[in-house]
């Protein structure tokens, strides 16, 4: 009887720490996608340098879309650095896409002249149906897109190195084993 | 001077009265109701979606840009033809339930809080049980023999 009783307090606690560690290890702002796993959705905008770019131009590496703001400040900044080394990292076998964000092209050449001309297109979004699309709710956030346009990630929050190393790496061996579904 | 209406007719009056009552209550009553304008179906959609860019405000309630795009799509969509269930769920494939503030699966609220209530209730038991009095010790009987051994034995002890 006494080692039954001895048992409840595992039984009792173990459940309330894992529920708690589980509930304060996560941002309660943060998200979870509804599009990991399904195709991207399908758009056809405007970039900042006026080319119109679709969604199928997209198909055949991996994606990174990122969603930015020129008022984002300090994330996108911060984030701007990062993609800037990962453009130069990855070169071509890497597209990266941004998205801006209720935000002016104006605003956008500015931030893009003070913290380093971009090497990737930044796509406009005037309505942001786009964002809309994506789920997004402010940014920065992005979306790890694979070769075959499935959506495999989303990041919730700027971007680092460690974070598109994994995504990307992750994501060319899904392609390479054949889980481009 | 008028004469006063004869009593004989008081009572089909009233009767005439009440069943014209009667009649008008049911025709408003069975009036089949007019149906929402697609302007009142759009609102009450975007009044349980959540503002994705904003604290705490419904798509009806904000005026932030995601907020007017969202019933702008809302608009277009029941324009479309879509019924209110199918551009709810089309918001929801894109957010996930959290778009809805009154989300349809409420197992992921729900379960936290099953948990805990259950925990709670062992540790009720448990201490419940912690605090109910033991079963008083019995002390069997101490028979006269035993004392008068006891005696012998203290008495030879301070001989």
């Amino acid at each position: 009887m006494r080692t039954l009783r001895w048992l409840l307090v595992p039984i009792v606690v173990v459940p309330v720490v894992l529920l708690l560690l589980h509930g304060f290890s996560r941002d309660p702002a943060a998200i979870p996608s509804a599009l990991i796993g399904k195709p991207m959705p399908s758009f056809s905008l405007v970039t900042l340098d006026g080319r119109t770019m679709t969604s199928a131009d997209l198909r055949g590496k991996p994606v990174v879309l990122n969603f930015w703001a020129s008022w984002c400040i300090p994330a996108c900044v911060d984030e701007h650095a990062v993609l800037l080394e990962a453009a130069r990292q990855y070169g071509s076998s890497v597209q990266i896409v941004g998205v801006l964000y209720q935000d002016s092209p104006d605003g956008a050449r500015t931030f893009d002249a003070r913290y380093g001309e971009p090497s990737w297109p930044t796509l406009l979004d005037p309505n942001g149906s786009l964002a809309i699309d994506f789920g997004v709710s402010g940014p920065p956030e992005s979306y790890v897109v694979d070769a075959n346009g499935i959506v495999r990630y989303k990041q919730f929050g700027p971007l680092t190195q460690a974070v598109i190393a994994d995504q990307v790496a992750r994501v060319l061996s899904l392609t390479a084993a054949g889980r481009g579904d | 001077m008028a004469e006063p209406m004869p009593r004989r007719y008081a009572f089909p009056i009233a009767l005439g009265a009440l069943l014209a009552l009667g009649g008008l209550v049911a025709v408003m009553v069975l009036r089949p109701g007019l149906a929402p304008s697609q302007a009142e179906v759009g609102h009450e959609i975007a009044s349980d979606l959540r503002c994705p860019d904003c604290q705490g405000l419904s798509v009806a309630d904000s005026s932030s840009p995601s907020a007017t795009e969202i019933r702008r799509q809302i608009d277009a969509q029941l324009s479309a033809g879509r019924s209110p269930d199918q551009v709810r769920r089309s918001f929801v494939d894109r957010y996930g339930e959290w778009i809805l503030l009154s989300p349809t699966a409420p197992i992921a609220t729900l379960l936290p809080v099953g948990v805990l209530l259950a925990a709670i209730g062992v540790l009720a038991l448990w201490i419940g049980r912690a605090r109910t009095p033991a079963q008083p010790v019995t002390v069997p009987a101490v028979s006269d023999l035993d004392r008068a051994r006891a005696r012998e034995e203290a008495e030879a002890l301070d001989a």
